[in-house]
């Protein structure tokens, strides 16, 4: 059946719509670079979708537990028997991305015979230094993106665009709280924007269409508290200044308890 | 998948040997003799342990750090020959983060216990071969029991509790008489001293166990050496800063030497 270039191309396509699909309930993920390192934050329905993966290294997922799964535990196998076969400095994001899933990733959505991972990737590495922090990106179809202040994970690369403009436009050099507090903000315009593009596929929610790319505080603000009652934020950072070699650290309920605005604190209690 | 959070099992999957015995015994002289000690005092467990490390006669290295950071919690000192110790802290670093980040929850004080074991017992040929004999103290936090522990391993990987102190190393016959008369006649039990107190104590038991033991290093002021002492309580680890041990050596050991 497949035999044909065309049909081949015709089924590999068909494949990227069936993942998009996949993709629009899914709650986006955020990491950007604090004054100590990196803050990873997602809000999740009880599933952890932020990973520790080495000493610098951290995972955040979008997509199905189970392949999520399958990848994280070849990463943690390949960065393990690195780190102790050669040495932790040896164990680096772009190579355990480029040289590791990222070739299974694309060989599993090509071939069209087998199911392919329903997975977005992000990894981050904490740099030695200051602004030395990486950010890899990886597809559903193995592409990659390398960036080095911050990077999301959506449903649509729309969505990230707006996503990242909302992070870029906040200056540099953010304490954690006022980090967490950013990272937030764009996971809400993200989800939000994917919300309202579904209720829009289903013809219940065109008006409010046109309220999908407003960054305003407000709006994003009333947005998180209406949504996270029933929900967990998640947040971990890559922390520099954290004793001994290992520098992930997930934030307790109390510890982002602290960071959160008040108005989102008060709809978590 | 995941082999379990089991780091060990993953690489001798992977092709890997750990304690493969030379065979018979051999005349030459390893790298090895030591001081290691640990006692509980009021806030958690004091591992210490000399700089030196020596082959025969020979002083090797002068500036060695036989006490050893597994994780944010346990320490290892070691005693024995240094390539098969420092082998062996380097497995179970990796294990205990391992099985945290696969199993999303740390291993339990047990379980660290046992991978120290089942290890000393897979050297065991190169042990008796004497090639790579360790006998290291373990200690760390329980967070089930809430308290802070020492244990001492014999080259077999026999496990014993020490309940209030633990010794290895050439230098140990001297100061396990020396703790065992503090504890049980001193002022007050090793268990009740303050950090401040517990610190003077394992710089005086090292300073001893150098006086009477070729192959343990002792307090070099000229040159900035001083033993490595490390404090395990709840909150984690603390490497006694150069300067403190400099402080308490001149206060409450050096006056009297």
């Amino acid at each position: 059946m497949y035999e044909e270039p065309y049909k081949w191309v015709e089924a590999v396509g068909n494949r990227r719509q069936y993942l998009d699909e996949q993709f629009k309930q899914g709650s986006p993920v955020v990491a950007l670079a604090y004054e100590a390192g990196i803050v990873l934050l997602t809000v999740s329905k009880g599933t952890p979708k932020l990973y520790e993966i080495y000493d610098r290294l951290a995972l955040g997922g979008m997509g199905h537990p189970a392949d999520l799964e399958k990848l994280r535990f070849s990463l943690l196998e390949m960065a393990h028997v690195e780190g102790f076969n050669r040495s932790p400095s040896d164990v680096t994001g772009s190579r355990m991305v480029k040289y590791g899933i990222a070739p299974v990733i694309k060989q599993a959505f090509e071939e069209v015979f087998k199911a392919p991972f329903i997975v977005k990737i992000l990894l981050t590495e904490l740099g030695a230094k200051a602004g030395k922090e990486t950010f890899l990106v990886i597809n559903y179809d193995g592409t990659f993106e390398e960036g080095s202040h911050c990077a999301v994970l959506a449903a649509t690369k729309a969505v990230e665009q707006d996503m990242m403009k909302l992070l870029r436009a906040e200056p540099g050099g953010r304490s954690l709280e006022q980090a967490v507090g950013v990272a937030l903000q764009a996971w809400a315009l993200g989800d939000r924007s994917q919300r309202q593009a579904l209720e829009a596929d289903t013809d219940h929610g065109r008006e409010s269409q046109a309220d999908s790319a407003s960054t305003d505080l407000a709006s994003l603000s009333a947005y998180v508290r209406e949504t996270v009652k029933e929900k967990t934020i998640e947040c971990a950072v890559l922390d520099r200044t954290q004793p001994g070699s290992a520098k992930y650290r997930a934030l307790s309920p109390d510890e982002l308890g602290r960071f959160l605005p008040k108005d989102v604190r008060a709809s978590l209690s | 998948m995941g082999m379990q959070g089991d780091f060990f099992q993953l690489l001798k999957a992977q092709g890997y040997h750990f304690g493969a015995s030379g065979g018979e015994s051999h005349d030459q002289q390893f790298t090895t003799a030591t001081t290691i000690l640990a006692f509980k005092y009021r806030d958690g467990v004091l591992v210490a342990g000399d700089r030196r490390a020596t082959a025969g006669n020979m002083v090797m290295y002068d500036r060695t750090d036989k006490v050893l950071e597994i994780d944010r919690h346990s320490v290892m000192a070691i005693a024995g020959v240094p390539a098969t110790a420092y082998e062996m802290v380097r497995i179970l670093e990796h294990s205990f983060k391992y099985y945290r980040r696969t199993q999303l929850q740390e291993l339990s004080f047990e379980g660290k216990l046992r991978a120290v074991s089942k290890l000393l017992k897979d050297n065991v040929a190169a042990a008796l071969a004497g090639t790579g004999a360790v006998a290291p103290i373990f200690a760390g936090y329980d967070f089930e029991q809430e308290t802070a522990k020492i244990y001492f391993y014999d080259i077999l990987g026999a496990e014993f509790e020490g309940v209030e102190y633990a010794v290895s190393g050439s230098g140990s016959p001297t100061i396990r008489g020396i703790l065992h008369y503090v504890n049980t006649w001193g002022d007050q039990l090793l268990s009740a001293m303050t950090e401040e107190q517990s610190t003077v104590q394992a710089l005086r038991l090292l300073t001893s166990a150098a006086e009477f033991d070729s192959a343990t290093g002792g307090v070099n002021r000229e040159a900035n050496l001083y033993p490595v002492i490390k404090l395990i309580t709840a909150q984690g680890i603390r490497t006694m800063p150069e300067a403190d041990l400099k402080r308490h050596f001149e206060a409450g050991v050096a006056r009297s030497i």
